[in-house]
């Protein structure tokens, strides 16, 4: 094994993990926008609205998350073609994204739901009691708290989201996993830019996850 | 005198049981009611129900001449000018002190930041907690974060005042830190009713005391026939087990 | 651009022999099925016993798991399948490493690079289940356990793990769900699973729609009796009067 070619090939493997790392953010933070506003309907009073939710979330949350990368990737340039009348070029990127963010909105509503369940309703009571409209309430009161209670989780959830980020291999988008494999393949030697990717991907989540525990521990006094 | 809160004929189910039946009465302007009665005799629903906490399927309350029940009544608007205290404080964890008593103030009422804060102020020091302003409800004790949410609740001007059991959570030397709050806004005239089942602060302080069982409204009466005359069994047993201890 | 509908499409001829497109989501079925199963098989072996392992007093035992759990956690499944599909075949004993890759069906070379792939990966999973199940006990039962004169191992097999094995149905269900969903990487060395038919089919066919809605409908479908049996399981072997956890 010569892993001596990797430093050459480092400046590749940084725009992979820029993509990467771009990818992620961005899907988080649409994530648990989408996520938050899903969990929302899904504990409003209004039937029809908390079953759509609830519906939205089981289909998401039943199939793989490559099938829709896939999926999308196939359709969102076709939607966009119907919608606007003409041939728009969409990127892998976009549509990518798009996917996660659907995707992930699912779960982050979930992690969003129980936060908020988790408030006790008296919380809520005296927002009431104060004169605060349901808006005021959840605005000020409840999300606030819930977000601090849950932070652990969605921090948990948006590491596992940037694991989940090399599946976008399956669209040939080059992020960190994909530029280390045609970096490797070029040179002739794919175990080790494979290996090294492994590596890299470890480290950041290990670390991310030891700092989420420490998060936990801190939050909990 | 003229009512500040009537409860008529006020009918409540939860499915098929029913919470409250057929309950009425009323609270002066500067009078104050206590309402006691064994646990689940729908007293804590009945204060809830004042302020449109909780539903109510028939009858009407009034407070200030507005009505509760009424779809069309801005209920917001109606809470902001009732104050209420809850059994378990309900202050606001991720605020501190000052900022519990400043937020409805800003975004409810409309106040500035430093008018809210500088009222907020004052009235710790009336409560006698100026110096933890600055802490979160966590940092205080219970005696100390149940006079806080009374302050939140007088911050907003209230016309008049809700206890819902605000001593029953408390350790028994806080106890009477909060009564003594309780107390001295009773003698500057402030409409009250207070579901409690202290009745030592019922007798120095109460106007009229309402007796409760199983949804009804059984005594309703003075202070003086409440604790005086004899009343119905009910409500002597009550006593009775009560005054034991 | 316009874009025709079909439903029928399923039941057409693909132009490949006289096969349907059918045929091919109920061969993808099939591929699914053997994965997940065998990968679960896999996963709850030895994700039970690493589970057992990091709650023994026992330092090494515990540090093991330990390390064993961080590690297949913290890198991404579609990194594991590449290295146990490219690289691990590399570094076997000359004589395996002809039959893995010269001898055997590609499809079963595949096969058990993804099998061997997801049992380790959901045995890291499975593992912090057993762990919190365990752990999730009560003090006092293993205090107990071992004051009537049970041994560790005894304590474990007569009382610790018949009520842990009962609390983690539930997180269990949703692993081996993650299981079935997770083999769709499969298709990405070529093995023709569900998700792999369903891609083949938009492109022979051009119906992208359809062919997804139907991997879509088949992964639900799944999903569904999965949880529908799960929750039977569940109630069944229920201790009366205990962990009615969730159930107000």
């Amino acid at each position: 094994m010569d892993f001596s070619q990797i430093i050459p090939a480092l400046p590749d493997l940084m725009d992979g993990m820029w993509l990467t790392l771009k990818l992620m953010v961005m899907a988080v933070v649409g994530g648990v926008v989408l996520g938050t506003v899903l969990a929302l309907l899904r504990l409003s009073s209004n039937p029809v609205l908390s079953g759509l939710a609830k519906a939205y979330v089981n289909i998401f949350r039943s199939v793989p998350l490559l099938l829709v990368i896939i999926w999308f990737y196939l359709a969102v340039p076709m939607l966009l073609n119907w919608i606007t009348g003409e041939f728009v070029a969409v990127g892998a990127f976009t549509s990518c994204l798009v996917a996660f963010m659907m995707f992930e909105a699912a779960y982050y509503c979930e992690i969003v739901r129980a936060g908020i369940q988790s408030i006790a309703k008296g919380q809520v009571n005296a927002a009431y009691a104060l004169g605060m409209t349901y808006g005021q309430a959840m605005r000020l009161v409840v999300l606030p708290q819930a977000f601090r209670k849950m932070m652990p989780l969605l921090l948990q959830q948006s590491i596992i989201l940037f694991q989940d980020t090399s599946l976008v291999y399956a669209v040939g988008l080059m992020d960190f996993l994909s530029s280390a494999r045609s970096r490797g393949d070029i040179l002739g030697l794919p175990h080790e830019f494979l290996l090294f990717a492994g590596l890299i991907y470890f480290v950041v989540s290990f670390a991310a996850s030891r700092g989420v525990k420490h998060l936990q521990k801190r939050l909990a006094v | 005198m003229s009512s500040m809160i009537s409860i008529n004929n006020v009918n409540k189910w939860y499915g098929d049981f029913q919470v409250l039946t057929d309950c009425s009465t009323s609270v002066s302007k500067g009078e104050v009611v206590v309402v006691c009665g064994p646990s689940g005799s729908g007293k804590s629903t009945l204060i809830k129900c004042v302020n449109a906490l909780e539903p109510f399927q028939k009858g009407d309350i009034i407070v200030d001449g507005i009505s509760v029940g009424d779809p069309k009544t801005n209920l917001p608007k109606l809470r902001s000018r009732v104050g209420m205290v809850f059994q378990h404080f309900e202050l606001f964890p991720h605020l501190t002190i000052v900022e519990n008593l400043a937020i409805a103030q800003t975004k409810v009422l409309g106040r500035s930041k430093e008018e809210a804060e500088a009222k907020g102020i004052k009235l710790l020091e009336r409560v006698g907690l100026k110096a933890h302003a600055h802490k979160h409800p966590g940092q205080l004790s219970g005696g100390q974060q149940q006079r806080v949410a009374i302050a939140r609740a007088l911050a907003m001007d209230p016309i008049c005042m809700l206890f819902d059991e605000p001593t029953s959570a408390l350790d028994p030397e806080m106890i009477n830190e909060v009564l003594d709050v309780m107390t001295e806004l009773a003698k500057e005239g402030m409409t009250m009713m207070c579901v409690t089942h202290e009745m030592g602060f019922a007798r120095r302080v109460a106007d009229r005391v309402i007796f409760m069982d199983r949804g009804h409204i059984v005594e309703d009466c003075s202070k003086d026939d409440f604790f005086g005359t004899p009343r119905s069994e009910r409500a002597q047993q009550f006593l009775s087990k009560i005054l034991q201890h | 651009m316009n874009y025709n509908w079909d439903w029928n499409i399923f039941f057409k001829s693909t132009g490949i022999g006289n096969e349907i497109y059918l045929d091919w989501y109920i061969t993808g079925l099939g591929w699914t099925l053997a994965l997940a199963l065998a990968a679960w098989l896999v996963a709850l072996l030895l994700g039970g016993l690493l589970g057992v392992m990091r709650t023994l007093p026992n330092k090494w035992l515990s540090g093991i798991a330990t390390c064993y759990v961080e590690l297949f956690r913290n890198v991404p499944l579609l990194v594991q399948l590449f290295i146990w599909y490219f690289v691990v075949p590399d570094y076997l004993p000359e004589s395996v490493q002809i039959w893995f890759k010269q001898d055997l069906n590609p499809a079963v070379s595949a096969y058990i690079s993804v099998v061997v792939c997801l049992g380790l990966f959901t045995a890291a999973r499975v593992c912090e289940q057993v762990r919190t199940g365990i752990q999730a006990l009560p003090k006092g039962q293993s205090n107990a356990a071992q004051a009537v004169g049970f041994t560790v191992a005894q304590s474990y097999r007569y009382v610790l793990l018949p009520q842990a094995f009962r609390v983690v149905i539930p997180p269990l269900t949703s692993e081996f769900l993650n299981v079935f969903k997770n083999s769709s990487v499969a298709s990405l060395i070529g093995l023709m699973e569900i998700l792999a038919q369903a891609k083949q089919t938009a492109e022979f066919s051009a119906n992208i729609f359809e062919a997804f809605t139907l991997a879509t409908l088949i992964y639900f479908t799944l999903n569904m009796s999965i949880m529908k049996v799960m929750s039977i399981v569940e109630k069944r072997v229920r201790i009366p009067g205990l962990m009615v956890e969730g159930g107000k």
